[in-house]
């Protein structure tokens, strides 16, 4: 199955002016409605439907696109409609110039996320999307068609991943590291060289290990320990230890070309919610959590 | 002749690599007694039946057991309950710390002991802000002292008890009066060397006073459990000559019962963890290479070299061994040696053809074995695990600054040892 071919050429729109996002779902569900017949909710029901579920995790990608997703009980179909922005919708820092909006059954998950891959792999095509954005419905689906892209294709941890994350090379003290974990609210950052290249990762659990030397962890139980010099005194370590002096260098990471299943299937055995995305020269080019996992996909 | 060479040979080798610990020791067992099989000094069967069996399912019996009473709490409210006795003063809780490693180590083992007590002893040491390394030394000193005294302490007497008759009274009888000798005069030993040596502030020993240590009996119905078989094992060894039950029966019996009452959740982990399945595996591989010697001729060799230097006077003989396996166990480890010369003392006894004359000498080879283990700070597995310990928390303990005062209190154990065996039994 073609992604063209679950196009219809009347559901693509090309918005010039400036609106607001649920200006544009309201543009999406009429277009969608009124020419897809068998979509058993419709109008306003379908349209708060999006806006909830856009409340409960972002739909937009690093690439500029924004994919609301709506599952029916009985639909038996997929449906798509494009909007291409003229002014882009800022989504929590992601400005979106490409909205698809897409209804499917309940039971039809993989084709979601093979459309899903689909549509992210378009979005990094630059020239593509210029030519997208130049016709109109009829030529959107035109161009998709000559490209032949199958929604077979598996979405990759690359499509999902938090490209150009906070970083922190091996010499930067620990109250340096404290201070990124604790604005950026993260619980773990990977460590790079002055090229980028992966050397591996700190996190909240290794500074905390600070204050915790070997023999304590050692010990069957600490009930008995009311306070403890140690860990109290350990922002006096803080400028004097650097990152290089904590972080594991032993941690696995995983390639922009994982597929989910393998990444979900690591971050269950190891019992980490937090990878590094590693290319093959050893660069960093991203982070992927189990959050950003269930959110884009499963949630989805 | 060529099989005997080649088997010494295999024999050889095998010992430098666990010597030396270039592979992992069990690994050296291992490839020591297949390679055994595999160039044909054994036949499969043979080596297969060399394995004392006895002693692989007590030492399992026994891990199960010392991994139930460690779920309890036991170990660490004593530890603590002592510290808090001692008031924080760094002497008493020096010595105290040097009983309860004599004491736990004589039922469970020097290597546990020292695992479940030397971070204790890191973690006091750092409330008083003084060197752990003392302490440390003394109870490496203790944990090999208190598992000579019994039967199911160190592994050397594991292995004595199993290849002979001789049983758990049989041990106590004749090993715990010395060691409880060696523990007065250690005792005294550590007060002249660390007499005044170590001061704590006020505020540091109140820090210590200041430990919760009614949490840490995490199970009192386990704990209770756990004493009463305990309790019953230790009858049934005593018993031994009376029900006739193998001591691995007597220890799997109550491991297994234990388990099935522990936490349910723990017993995985207790199976994959506790177990210490690289001992036990190097015990089997050492029980074959140790028979292709036997089975070549080779220890009947050693025992008429013995025989010969001696004149199979009972007297010499003890005197000899006595202090070639202290001095041995000091440099190697003491259970591949004292595995080895089992077989040398069993034909020693056919030769001398006088059991009476054989016990001192049995006796002799299980003090030596097993102090001497305290000479250097690789004579024992407890010596080398509570170094690790050390250094792993930024304690680094050298060679030398270890046998300073090992080798002192080795001395002092083999001496006593000596004594003890001339006075009691010639």
């Amino acid at each position: 199955m073609y992604l063209s071919d679950l196009l219809n050429a009347k559901a693509i729109l090309h918005i010039a002016e400036p609106l607001s996002k649920e200006q544009v779902y309201r543009m999406l569900v009429e277009k969608i409605c009124r020419h897809c017949l068998n979509v058993p909710i419709c109008d306003d029901a379908l349209l708060n439907k999006i806006l909830e579920r856009d409340q409960v995790s972002s739909t937009a990608y690093p690439t500029g696109i924004s994919i609301p997703h709506i599952r029916m009980e009985n639909f038996d179909d997929t449906v798509v409609g494009m909007a291409f922005l003229e002014h882009p919708l800022d989504y929590e820092d992601t400005q979106v110039h490409w909205v698809c909006l897409v209804i499917t059954d309940k039971s039809s998950s993989r084709l979601y996320l093979n459309l899903v891959a689909g549509l992210l792999k378009l979005s990094q095509n630059t020239p593509l999307l210029e030519a997208m954005i130049k016709t109109d419905g009829p030529g959107v689906v035109h161009l998709l068609q000559d490209l032949k892209i199958h929604v077979t294709k598996d979405i990759t941890v690359a499509d999902l991943m938090v490209s150009s994350p906070t970083t922190i090379s091996p010499g930067t003290h620990l109250k340096e590291l404290g201070d990124i974990i604790c604005t950026n609210s993260i619980s773990a950052v990977p460590v790079t060289d002055e090229n980028g290249i992966y050397l591996g990762e700190v996190n909240i659990l290794g500074l905390l290990k600070v204050g915790v030397p070997d023999y304590l962890m050692m010990l069957d139980d600490v009930s008995f320990l009311r306070s403890y010099e140690p860990l109290e005194k350990l922002f006096e370590q803080e400028d004097i230890l650097t990152v290089g002096d904590i972080m594991d260098s032993d941690t696995t990471s995983l390639k922009p070309e994982t597929s989910i299943p393998e990444a979900v299937f690591a971050m269950i055995q190891q019992r980490r919610r937090f990878y590094s995305v590693v290319d093959e020269q050893g660069k960093l080019v991203g982070v992927v959590t189990a959050m950003d996992i269930y959110r884009k996909i499963i949630k989805a | 002749m060529a099989l005997m060479l080649l088997a010494l040979f295999i024999f050889g080798i095998t010992y430098l690599l666990i010597i030396t610990e270039w592979i992992n020791k069990m690994i050296a067992a291992m490839m020591g007694g297949f390679a055994i099989i595999l160039t044909g000094i054994l036949t499969q069967d043979i080596a297969f039946r060399a394995i004392d069996w006895n002693v692989i399912f007590f030492l399992i019996g026994m891990m199960l057991v010392i991994s139930v009473m460690r779920q309890t709490g036991v170990f660490m409210y004593l530890a603590i309950k002592i510290a808090k006795i001692a008031k924080g003063r760094p002497l008493p809780i020096m010595v105290l710390m040097y009983l309860l490693t004599t004491f736990i180590s004589a039922f469970m083992g020097s290597v546990t002991t020292i695992m479940i007590l030397v971070p204790i002893v890191l973690l006091v040491a750092s409330e008083l802000k003084i060197t752990p390394v003392p302490f440390i030394t003394t109870m490496i000193i203790a944990s090999n002292a208190g598992g000579a005294a019994t039967m199911i302490g160190d592994p050397p007497n594991i292995l004595i008890g199993s290849a002979t008759d001789y049983n758990f009274l049989d041990f106590i009888y004749n090993l715990t009066p010395p060691v409880l000798l060696i523990t007065i005069t250690s005792v005294g030993l550590i007060w002249l060397l660390y007499r005044g040596k170590m001061r704590v502030s006020n505020e540091n020993r109140a820090r210590l006073m200041g430990y919760n240590d009614k949490n840490l009996i995490k199970n009192k119905t386990l704990l209770k459990i756990s004493l009463v078989v305990l309790g019953l094992m230790l009858t049934a060894f005593m018993l031994q000559g009376v029900i006739k039950i193998e001591t691995a029966t007597i220890a799997m019996t109550a491991g297994l019962f234990l388990l099935i009452v522990s936490d349910r959740h723990k017993v995985e982990q207790t199976l994959a963890h506790d177990i210490d399945w690289a001992t036990i595996f190097f015990f089997m591989g050492l029980f074959m290479i140790v028979e292709s010697l036997v089975e070549t001729g080779f220890i009947n060799h050693i025992a008429s070299g013995v025989m010969s230097l001696t004149h199979g006077e009972p007297k010499t003989t003890s005197m000899a061994i006595l202090w070639l396996s202290g001095i041995f166990s000091a440099v190697i480890d003491n259970v591949p040696f004292v595995a080895a010369m089992i077989p040398v003392l069993e034909r020693l006894g056919v030769l001398i053809n006088n059991p009476d004359a054989m016990h001192p000498i049995w006796w002799s080879m299980a003090l030596g074995a097993c102090l001497g283990g305290n000479g250097t700070m690789i004579g024992a597995s407890a010596n080398i695990v509570a170094i690790g310990i050390a250094n792993r928390n930024g304690f680094r303990i050298s060679f030398k600054e270890y046998t300073k005062i090992g080798a002192l209190f080795a001395l002092n154990a083999i001496v006593v040892s000596t004594l003890y065996i001339l006075i009691r039994y010639y």
